[in-house]
């Protein structure tokens, strides 16, 4: 994604508003927006109250390369880039059944909305850890892809934060793409 | 337009589908204290996620509205067209969805009278200073931010259902 093709519907700013809010800068913030530990306690608080477990960073796994979800939400604004999360089928599998009370045996739409929406809660909570970045920088609605041996390649020229994290047997990333800061 | 009864305790059923049985929920004749009349309650839950839809409604539930009717739009279009034709106790919406967003919503609500008294509470990834007063200019009395817990739809919807 050489520019954030997520393009952001603000229902919040346009027009005038938003060209006042660009006249901000998020610059003196970059070590706080970039602060890893930010994306860290995102993940913990959005999957202990939304999901119901508690998660840890994984160091050591990786996502399998057999059929995976991939969600998107991206921002716009004062930040421009995107906010994804990546998981195995079996993973999007148990963390729906744990939102909804039910059993997927295999990937469908309810799964999908629900790492879609997964990803959106994570991208809010994380943004909302720095106020001007909460106020000034939207969401698009996520995109979720799904399917075996694709790979996402994204340029990030600020910054990228990609961890790991772990519930149980199941593990998932979340990456942090900064392909512009105002 | 879905009309979905919620029972509070979800159960794994047969099929992974999301699309429920129009089954009514008996009413129940006393409130979470068991010591006074609970009257039935509509709530409209406006979310382009299906599955955050039933969340939300588990979570009304779980704050004890018991002897509750959802109704269900995926935006804030469908929500209007189910305005139109049922009258509703309570609605809570998502801000950013396709088509209509949630300010906009509010914002059709109020232009068009379709829900007069009806208290709108807003629950969204969306938390800053900002959004809060755009949501409030445009009619919510009410915000509540992805994630959220039962308790905290407890505090902020059963005080606006009993002042309605």
């Amino acid at each position: 994604m050489h520019t954030n093709p997520w393009a952001v519907r603000s229902p919040l700013l346009g027009g005038a508003e938003r060209a006042k809010a660009m006249t901000k800068s998020l610059r003196d913030s970059v070590e706080l927006i970039s602060n890893p530990s930010n994306l860290d306690s995102s993940v913990d608080e959005v999957f202990s109250l939304t999901v119901g477990v508690h998660c840890r960073r994984a160091w050591e796994a990786a996502v399998p390369d057999t059929e995976s979800v991939t969600a998107v939400v991206g921002f716009g604004g004062l930040l421009t880039g995107a906010c994804v999360f990546r998981t195995g089928g079996t993973t999007a599998c148990a963390i729906c059944a744990r939102m909804t009370g039910m059993e997927f045996p295999e990937i469908d739409d309810t799964v999908r909305d629900a790492i879609g929406e997964i990803c959106n809660i994570l991208a809010g909570t994380w943004k909302s850890k720095v106020p001007e970045l909460a106020a000034h920088c939207d969401l698009s609605v996520p995109a979720v892809i799904t399917g075996r041996d694709y790979k996402l390649h994204v340029q990030a020229p600020e910054f990228t934060i990609r961890h790991g994290f772990r519930f149980e047997d199941s593990f998932f990333e979340v990456t942090i793409l900064c392909d512009g800061l105002q | 337009m879905r009309r979905v009864p919620h029972n509070p305790e979800i159960k794994a059923p047969a099929t992974n589908s999301l699309s429920l049985s129009q089954v009514q929920i008996a009413p129940a004749d006393k409130d979470v204290r068991g010591n006074r009349p609970m009257r039935e309650i509509t709530a409209l839950i406006v979310d382009d996620s299906a599955v955050m839809r039933k969340i939300v409604a588990r979570s009304l539930c779980q704050a004890g509205l018991d002897s509750l009717i959802v109704l269900e739009a995926g935006n804030g279009n469908e929500g209007l067209e189910v305005l139109k034709a049922k009258s509703v106790d309570l609605i809570l919406s998502d801000i950013n969805m396709p088509s209509m967003d949630g300010l906009e919503f509010l914002r059709q609500i109020q232009a068009r009278n379709l829900a007069p008294g009806v208290p709108v509470v807003m629950i969204t990834t969306e938390s800053s200073e900002e959004h809060v007063k755009e949501a409030i200019q445009a009619g919510a009395r009410g915000y509540i931010r992805k994630p959220f817990t039962a308790e905290q739809v407890k505090q902020r919807v059963l005080p606006l259902l009993n002042a309605a």
